[in-house]
């Protein structure tokens, strides 16, 4: 079983990072993602849509300054180690 | 004298905390025979080192001049300062813990006894009869394990986390394929797919707005119920070989799931598993097919992480 806690990391690093380049002008928008395209009125239930395409520019917002040093750190990480 | 009498151990490492000063010309008051290599703590003039607690330990004998500088007032006041710094320190962290690890909170789910482990693992292997699945609660606050069988605890998935990876090397060794780093592997392993399975179902409740008082720590309690079945799977199948393995284990992964069900659809299906009704509409039934799934992945992860261990 090759399935660690290391791996595990790796794979929840790149996936917010797929998560944070998604572009809001150039890519979200052309598919109706965009953020100001999902507000549905103070209804009872969001709605799977909306709570993705909050979560995604949530995910932009607050990880931005985290993912810079992570991602630095794991290049020189692994530069050095291999 | 005392210089080669104590220059002897000096190659040895060194027991005592204070460093012996060799070179002090100290005529010392209990100082008899100058050829004395050890202290002579019966009699009175040592009594000021004798009465203190030994600082070198181990029963290794200080000579006369560190019984001079123990008794100075400088190693008094250092001793007294470094054990207000301990002191200090110790405030600092048990301050700062909580910030953390939510200490308070984790000994809810660590009220357990005897009895109650008992009773809940017999619920968890045989949940058919069991009829009430709620939570007692006493003002607000859920009833601590110790005096309500329905409430989650820590304790036995942490100890069944810890059995398992025992029993993982145990079969491991009786198969000759153990060495000690595959126990770790074991543990990461298992780890990673528990951490997995709570960031899976933290997402798809927030993407569902599902409003439930369903906490983290909950979620990691339930999650861990499952290793109670997978290690029964694993010492059956060590005992009676593949068929037992295979039977016990589709025996509890039923159960699990059955028990899965029951209890997270208290607390995801809240409005309507508390009146009885069969659930209905767009929502709940998407409630519904998350309580599922939840459910579901429990066999799954339980043949994944013991099938290679069971030849």
């Amino acid at each position: 079983m090759a399935f660690t806690l290391y791996s595990l990391m790796q794979a929840a690093l790149l996936c917010v990072n797929a998560i944070a380049v998604l572009h809001e002008e150039r890519f979200l928008k052309n598919i109706g993602w965009g953020t100001d395209q999902g507000i549905g009125g103070f209804g009872e239930e969001p709605g799977i849509k909306s709570q993705l395409m909050n979560l995604i520019r949530s995910v932009r917002t607050v990880m931005r300054v985290p993912l810079i040093i992570v991602n630095s750190i794991t290049i020189v990480l692994l530069l050095l180690f291999g | 004298m005392h210089a080669t009498g104590l220059a002897a151990p000096a190659g040895t490492p060194r027991l005592r905390k204070w460093p012996s000063k060799r070179r002090v010309p100290v005529s010392q008051p209990g100082m008899a025979d100058p050829h004395q290599f050890f202290d002579d703590t019966s009699s009175a003039p040592s009594r000021g080192y004798g009465g203190q607690p030994s600082p070198g330990g181990l029963g290794y004998p200080p000579s006369s001049s560190d019984a001079a500088f123990l008794a100075a007032p400088m190693s008094n006041m250092a001793m007294v300062y470094g054990s207000s710094l301990a002191a200090q320190g110790k405030e600092l962290v048990d301050k700062n813990i909580d910030r953390f690890i939510p200490v308070s909170k984790l000994k809810y789910y660590f009220a357990v006894d005897t009895v109650y482990v008992g009773k809940k693992l017999g619920l968890l292997v045989f949940p058919y009869l069991h009829q009430d699945w709620e939570v007692q609660y006493q003002q607000d606050t859920p009833v601590a394990p110790r005096f309500d069988i329905n409430a989650p605890d820590l304790y036995i998935p942490a100890m069944a986390f810890i059995t398992y990876i025992l029993v993982a090397g145990l079969a491991l060794g009786t198969q000759d394929r153990f060495s000690p780093d595959l126990l770790g592997l074991q543990a990461s392993s298992a780890l990673a797919w528990l951490t997995l399975e709570v960031v899976a179902i933290l997402l798809s409740l927030y993407l569902v707005t599902v409003n439930t008082d369903l906490t983290t720590i909950d979620l990691v309690a339930f999650l861990g119920y499952k290793y109670v079945g997978m290690i029964g799977g694993v010492l059956t199948g060590l005992l009676f070989g593949k068929i037992g393995y295979y039977l016990v284990l589709a025996w509890c992964c039923v159960s699990i799931f059955v028990f899965m069900i029951r209890t997270l659809r208290l607390k995801i299906l809240a409005q309507a598993a508390a009146e009885g009704v069969p659930v209905r509409g767009a929502r709940n039934q998407l409630r519904m097919y998350l309580t599922m799934a939840v459910a579901a992945a429990q066999p799954v992860l339980m043949y994944w992480l013991t099938f290679h261990l069971v030849r």
